[in-house]
């Protein structure tokens, strides 16, 4: 035994805070989650500016990942990566900045997203300042936790670690790329990527958003705490080392299943889909191996509500693993994509998943943390039983909201033509289950409540003050032998098989992230490059022109109002789609797209081909108020749009970003904002001429009719052959009967 | 001629194929490394970590 003995005390301050930060903004993100589950029942329940769906779903979601999941990852990771290593954290310092960091960054969401002020990318909306201080602290942990790493005094690095080092770097890797973009202004910018190119980066970047913030940290969590609560060690360490490499290795190539039958190449999406039906076997072997960590405790599990989150957690994983795949083959995908089937499919994992994983993991924290004793254990109890409730009202509503509207979208009568050709019909039928969601909902939050009541009586009961454990462990030695007791094998093939490569891998962290961000970073390049580079992946159509001054300002309104998280513009090739929404997209027609604005989800149609369709005046009614224009519609009022003036002068600067990204805009680099008063004049006149309100040539109205009039022109005047006028001042008539869709 | 002419011209879309094949056999190199012998002792001290908060269980 080595002479020398270290003394050391982990910080579990750090701890205690990221663990309050998780219930509190949890809370947050479910309430808020709530409020729009409600806002699609009652549309009325939008409050125009700041509060309505376009502008709280972001919120919801990035507080539910990041906020919530976010800060539950770092509570267990500052809690179970010290013990694991055997030391404090390297700088306690770099852990507050990280803290307080986090938290702020948290805070400037809240308020920018209900401001509007958005990147339009799915769980990347934070605008370019506030992605650099996110980068920031990152860094910081980054530096914290691998100077960590270096002063451990355990050799082997446990699997948990392994998953939380691959997080870190991942995220960081995806996070910068996926948020490059072009400033135009303090809180304003355009993505570096457009359209086909600006879709792949997104979705390379959300399905791994989800892998590496909602799935591998959470596996580290899964990995020590689940052993902890049952008090014996994982059933298979072998399948759990395993359990990582494949995901590693399989899981960052899985991006491109988001995007099939849009204007992807076929290969990409082929390719997307076998590497997500290989994920299956690593992420069963992972829930198997989690189950049965607990094999000869099961009558534990009946008493230590615990456990029995873990158990749920565990089989959530299960749950949503084996769908995902599912959901990646083209045929089911055809039917799930755009419809509610997604978000049953994410509340499935991250409900189940990381909310139940979470409390499993704060209640077992939260006497050790505290030092006392917990509260109440009934009342752990009925958490569980309102959070089970809860998430099974939720998910089986919206599974069959998601099938029901799915199946209604392709039904064709015995005629041949559409069963449901007004779109609002196929959301109606889904109120009733839009309301078990928002019961469902409301368990899950009481829930939630009574967890905060319980931690927060346990932490009143805590001692004047904390005991603070002084441990003993041995430096590791500077020189270390292999393992002497590893058989000797002569041959290549012997020291193969017998792994000490790959020991030694282990036993160097450094070098071990290092090969884990390569593994990454080329799988990720050769998903990517090809897209970028390969010029007959995206034809050009010559008739695509760039958007007018004043329909990219119009553009702007729609990206700050989040339209895109209800419409599509992305018309599949299917006969139900383009009999209901025109001609089926292509890739070449969202070429100036900076940044895409497909979506992923139709609560309201799809806005591809919505040039044209209907007259100016229609917009500026509907717009107005939509129930006016169609009865049944959910979509919020958005009157505010006649009162807010167009920044005309502003827009120069937002031309001048997207020229500098390559748009061809010629002569509007020079005078983009007499360009849009023009086209302003001519629309605000024909809506006017049309027996509409007066004086809107000034109007946001104005600037988004623009828009809309555009979206999908460029393509339909070209196959008609003819020379294009400006959309929006063609002669328009008043016939379009309202909801004709 | 832009970067996007030659790269277009070069025609690499099977690498991504190639490197699938690649990934696939790094892979088994894995799955074979992980469950051949000589590693269960290392193993079973590994999986003992998150039980003992003061002891290191490889130490040296």
């Amino acid at each position: 035994m080595n002479a020398r003995l270290d003394s050391f005390s982990y910080d579990d301050d750090i701890v205690r805070k990221f663990l309050w930060a998780t219930m509190i903004w949890g809370l947050v993100g479910f309430v808020v989650g709530l409020i729009i589950a409600l806002q699609l029942t009652s549309p009325q329940l939008n409050i125009s500016p700041f509060l309505t769906f376009g502008r709280l779903r972001p919120l919801h979601t990035n507080a539910v990942i990041f906020a919530f999941a976010g800060n539950a990852w770092f509570t267990g990771m500052y809690y179970s990566s010290q013990r694991l290593l055997k030391t404090r954290m390297w700088s306690d310092g770099l852990s507050r900045f990280h803290f307080w960091g986090w938290q702020a960054i948290i805070v400037s969401a809240a308020l920018t997203l209900p401001l509007g002020f958005t990147q339009s990318k799915e769980y990347a909306e934070l605008e370019w300042p506030i992605d650099i201080a996110i980068l920031v602290v990152w860094v910081a942990l980054a530096v914290n936790y691998f100077m960590t790493l270096a002063k451990r005094r355990e050799r082997h690095i446990y699997v948990s670690i392994w998953f939380f080092i691959a997080s870190i770097i991942t995220v960081a890797l995806l996070h910068i790329f996926n948020n490059l973009a072009m400033p135009a202004g303090a809180l304003k910018s355009y993505s570096l990527y457009a359209g086909v190119q600006d879709a792949f980066m997104q979705w390379w970047y959300g399905h791994n958003a989800v892998a590496f913030v909602l799935t591998t940290p959470f596996l580290g969590l899964m990995y020590y705490f689940l052993p902890k609560a049952a008090d014996r060690p994982v059933f298979s360490y072998k399948l759990s080392i395993l359990h990582f490499w494949s995901l590693i290795f399989i899981y960052i190539w899985a991006g491109p299943h988001h995007l099939h039958y849009t204007a992807l190449p076929e290969w990409a999406s082929t390719l997307g889909m076998l590497f997500s039906i290989m994920l299956w076997m690593p992420s069963w072997g992972g829930m198997v191996n989690g189950l049965l960590t607990l094999r000869g405790a099961w009558h534990k599990v009946t008493e230590d509500p615990i456990l029995k989150f873990f158990v749920v957690a565990v089989t959530a994983y299960g749950m949503s693993t084996f769908e995902g795949p599912m959901l990646s083959v083209k045929s089911v995908n055809a039917l799930a994509h755009y419809t509610d089937w997604i978000i049953a499919h994410v509340h499935t994992g991250t409900l189940g998943w990381n909310g139940f994983l979470t409390f499993g993991m704060v209640y077992w924290l939260t006497p050790r943390l505290f030092q006392t004793g917990m509260y109440s254990k009934k009342l752990m109890e009925l958490h569980f039983w309102l959070g089970t409730f809860g998430i099974l009202l939720y998910v089986v509503a919206i599974y069959s909201a998601g099938a029901t509207q799915g199946l209604m979208w392709r039904a064709f009568d015995e005629t041949g033509r559409l069963q449901y050709p007004d779109f609002v019909e196929t959301v109606i039928r889904l109120m009733p289950m839009y309301w078990v969601r928002v019961a469902g909902g409301s368990l899950w939050i009481v829930g939630m409540c009574v967890g905060i009541y319980n931690v927060f009586r346990t932490w009143a009961s805590r001692p004047a003050r904390y005991e603070v454990p002084v441990i003993q462990a041995a430096p590791l030695s500077p020189v270390y032998s292999d393992d002497p007791h590893a058989p000797a094998g002569a041959g290549l093939w012997a020291r193969f098989t017998n792994a000490s490569w790959h020991r030694k891998w282990e036993r160097m962290p450094l070098f071990f992230s290092v090969m884990t961000a390569v593994a990454v970073i080329v799988a990720s390049l050769f998903e990517i490059i090809p897209t970028f580079l390969i010029k007959s992946n995206v034809p050009t159509i010559s008739s695509i022109k760039p958007y007018s001054p004043l329909e990219l300002a119009g553009r702007d309104i729609y990206q700050r109002e989040g339209c895109f998280n209800c419409h599509s513009q992305m018309i599949r090739p299917f006969r139900y789609e383009t009999e209901r929404f025109g001609d089926y997209s292509k890739p070449g027609e969202s070429v100036y797209d900076h940044p895409f604005l497909w979506g992923s989800r139709r609560i309201g149609p799809d806005l591809a081909r919505e040039g044209g369709k209907f007259p100016d005046l229609w917009h500026v009614r509907h717009m107005y108020n939509p129930r006016e224009v169609t009865q049944k519609s959910i979509m919020p009022a958005y009157p505010r749009l006649q009162v807010n003036i167009i920044d005309f002068e502003g827009i120069q600067k937002h031309v001048d970003a997207m020229a500098m990204l390559g748009v061809p805009y010629g002569d509007a680099v020079n005078r983009a904002p007499q360009m849009a008063r023009e086209q302003a004049q001519q629309i605000a006149a024909g809506i006017e001429a049309a027996g509409g309100p007066k004086g809107l040539q000034d109007k946001e109205i104005v600037a988004i009719t623009a828009y809309l009039q555009r979206l999908g022109r460029d393509l339909k005047n070209a196959t008609a052959g003819r020379a294009q006028p400006p959309a929006a001042s063609q002669p328009v008539a008043l016939a379009a009967p309202a909801g004709s869709r | 001629m832009k970067l996007s002419d030659i790269m277009g011209a070069a025609n690499l879309s099977a690498y991504a194929e190639v490197a699938m094949l690649l990934f696939i056999a790094a892979f088994i190199v894995i799955v074979i490394t992980v469950f051949s012998r000589g590693r269960q002792r290392t193993y079973d001290a590994a999986s003992r970590m998150p039980l003992d908060d003061e002891h290191p269980q490889t130490p040296r």
